[in-house]
């Protein structure tokens, strides 16, 4: 079967700054693709192209096999997207909001009389159908961007952080809805600052760095790649000779967090460690998405 | 997909009917103002000033003043209106509602978004129109002032393709300036001085301004009305308005098309 979405070797160069080099993508249906890395790793403008925002300098986007750059029209017909900022029409209710972000497709989307009532329904817009979407609280005002997103019934669904902003009750409602969309068979790309919602609800990572692909896989891969097994935590302030030991294995400086330094190590490492400093206290943790964005965010 | 195939593509009539359903929704509001305005033209320039103007002479035939202006509020109206409704609905649908931002996640793009803004400022400038037109039918049957009414339905697609163009060049300057109080330059600079210098509501007749005017559609649009309301010559300024027109959509929707997508897309 061949993939919903299939990007490769993307380029775009924006302010005379090349944002994207060379990226690769690929999303299945059912499969939920979380796009990472730091501010200015070039996620947004990656993203832009592939739901047809922006077009590539170099490169070529397939969605459900349609090459994005031959006919724009007919693959954006599949994709559906809920942009990081709200930018449903604020003229308009909430009922009224699906009918004319449907109004933006053709072949019309079938059966409205019916969809409109059962996305209101499965994002519990119902109450709120004939308010105006500025009334909204912050958590509402996102299902209405991901119903808006659905109400051509698309196949792939770009969501560009879509629980930023929200209490921790109502992201959990979003993941519940994004995880529903995944078992209906949706291909989803979903970028996010928040780790926890990157590992809890992608099937694969991509992380990019400097505009560029700088791992990709499932979280724990990812991480042991470009992390390593485990990270040392330990107070800054007493880490004699710490930092002599990172130096001579050609290491910099670690993240520093409140004092404490993170430092990432293989089990060899580890145990190297353990053996030069014998009487320093230290804790050992596995490392998670946020040791990696310190990482990328440290280097050059 | 060309610049000019988009103007007639489903999505430019999709952004124009979601415009249309907007307006149409606020009907009480939207439609008073415009009955309105030329009641106020009439009595303050047609009853007030023409009270000292009394008549003036036009073609070489001597004619009210108030019936002079008329056809003149037409074309007034067909410009404010386009120029107005691109200039700050279009800005703020941009800027602020980030109306088109979601419009661009669907199979609309950025070509259909600016023919739509420009063909709603061409559709909503002709229901100005028609409603001004209706106002002067009311006038003319209280034998206030003295226009061929049987006419008036030729103004429409005029107006339409004249708004258009209007249209158009608003949106040049939503592209360019930075915040909604820049707009205040090109009301100031261009709207109001080619608005009032463009022989609506006065004929001119010094020879500098005749000879800028020759480069102004609102002027030949307001002497084709002229023409075809009060019985003159039609066919000179018509084929000005349909030059200038085609001229003005020529040049400046792909000039919008180029602006906007560096600011819009930020490409």
């Amino acid at each position: 079967m061949p993939a919903l979405l299939e990007a490769s070797s993307l380029v775009k160069q924006l302010g005379g700054r090349r944002v994207v080099d060379g990226v690769d993508l690929k999303c299945e249906a059912g499969q939920i693709v979380g796009l990472l890395g730091p501010n200015g790793a070039g996620k947004t403008t990656t993203l832009r192209m592939l739901y047809g925002f922006l077009r590539p300098d170099a490169g070529r986007i397939l969605v459900d096999g349609v090459e994005l750059g031959r006919d724009l029209s007919k693959a954006k017909r599949s994709i559906g997207v809920c942009t990081q900022d709200d930018t449903f029409d604020g003229d308009f209710t909430v009922e009224q909001n699906l009918a004319v972000a449907a109004s933006y497709f053709r072949p019309r989307p079938s059966d409205l009389g019916r969809r409109i009532p059962e996305l209101l329904e499965r994002f519990d817009l119902g109450t709120y159908a004939a308010q105006k979407p500025e009334t909204l609280s912050g958590g509402y005002r996102r299902r209405l961007m991901i119903a808006r997103a659905l109400v051509h019934r698309p196949r792939l669904l770009f969501l560009d952080e879509p629980t930023t902003g929200l209490d921790p009750q109502a992201r959990m409602g979003v993941w519940d809805l994004v995880d529903g969309l995944r078992a209906e068979g949706l291909g989803i790309i979903l970028t996010t600052h928040y780790m926890d919602e990157a590992e809890r609800l992608s099937d694969a990572l991509t992380v990019l760095a400097r505009g560029r692909v700088v791992a990709h896989g499932t979280a724990k891969g990812v991480l042991g790649d470009l992390v390593g097994e485990h990270v040392i935590v330990l107070d800054a302030a007493a880490a004699t000779g710490v930092a002599a030991w990172l130096r001579d294995r050609g290491r910099g400086e670690p993240a520093g967090v409140l004092g404490a330094w993170h430092v990432p190590v293989s089990g060899e490492e580890l145990a190297d460690f353990a053996r030069a400093f014998p009487s320093l206290r230290y804790e050992v943790r596995v490392p998670t998405l946020d040791d990696l964005f310190l990482k990328l965010a440290l280097e050059p | 997909m060309s610049w000019l195939g988009a103007a007639v593509d489903w999505q430019s009539r999709a952004v124009v009917m979601r415009h249309l359903r907007v307006y149409l929704r606020n009907w009480h509001t939207a439609f008073l103002p415009p009955a309105l305005e030329p009641v106020t033209m009439l009595v303050a320039f047609g009853l007030g000033l023409g009270g000292y103007v009394a008549t003036l002479r036009w073609q070489g035939h001597p004619i009210e003043y108030m019936t002079y202006v008329a056809p003149g509020l037409l074309a007034y109206a067909t410009f404010m209106t386009a120029i107005f409704q691109s200039l700050f609905g279009a800005f703020i649908r941009m800027r602020y509602q980030r109306t088109w931002e979601g419009q661009l996640t669907t199979q609309i793009e950025l070509t259909h978004v600016i023919w739509g803004e420009v063909l709603w400022a061409g559709l909503l400038a002709t229901m100005y129109v028609v409603i001004v037109a209706a106002v002067l039918v009311g006038f003319r049957a209280a034998g206030l002032i003295a226009i061929q009414v049987a006419w008036l339905p030729v103004l429409l697609p005029v107006s339409f393709v004249a708004a258009c163009a209007f249209g158009a060049l608003g949106l040049c300057f939503t592209a360019l300036l930075p915040t909604i109080d820049h707009m205040n330059l090109p009301v100031f600079l261009l709207v109001l001085p080619m608005g009032l210098l463009s022989s609506t509501y006065f004929p001119l007749e010094h020879p500098v301004l005749v000879t800028l005017n020759l480069a102004n559609p609102l002027y030949h649009l307001a002497q084709a009305f002229r023409g075809l309301l009060l019985g003159g010559p039609v066919a000179a300024p018509l084929s000005g308005v349909a030059i200038l027109s085609a001229a003005l959509l020529a040049v400046l929707v792909p000039l919008d098309l180029r602006l906007l997508r560096r600011r819009v897309l930020g490409d």
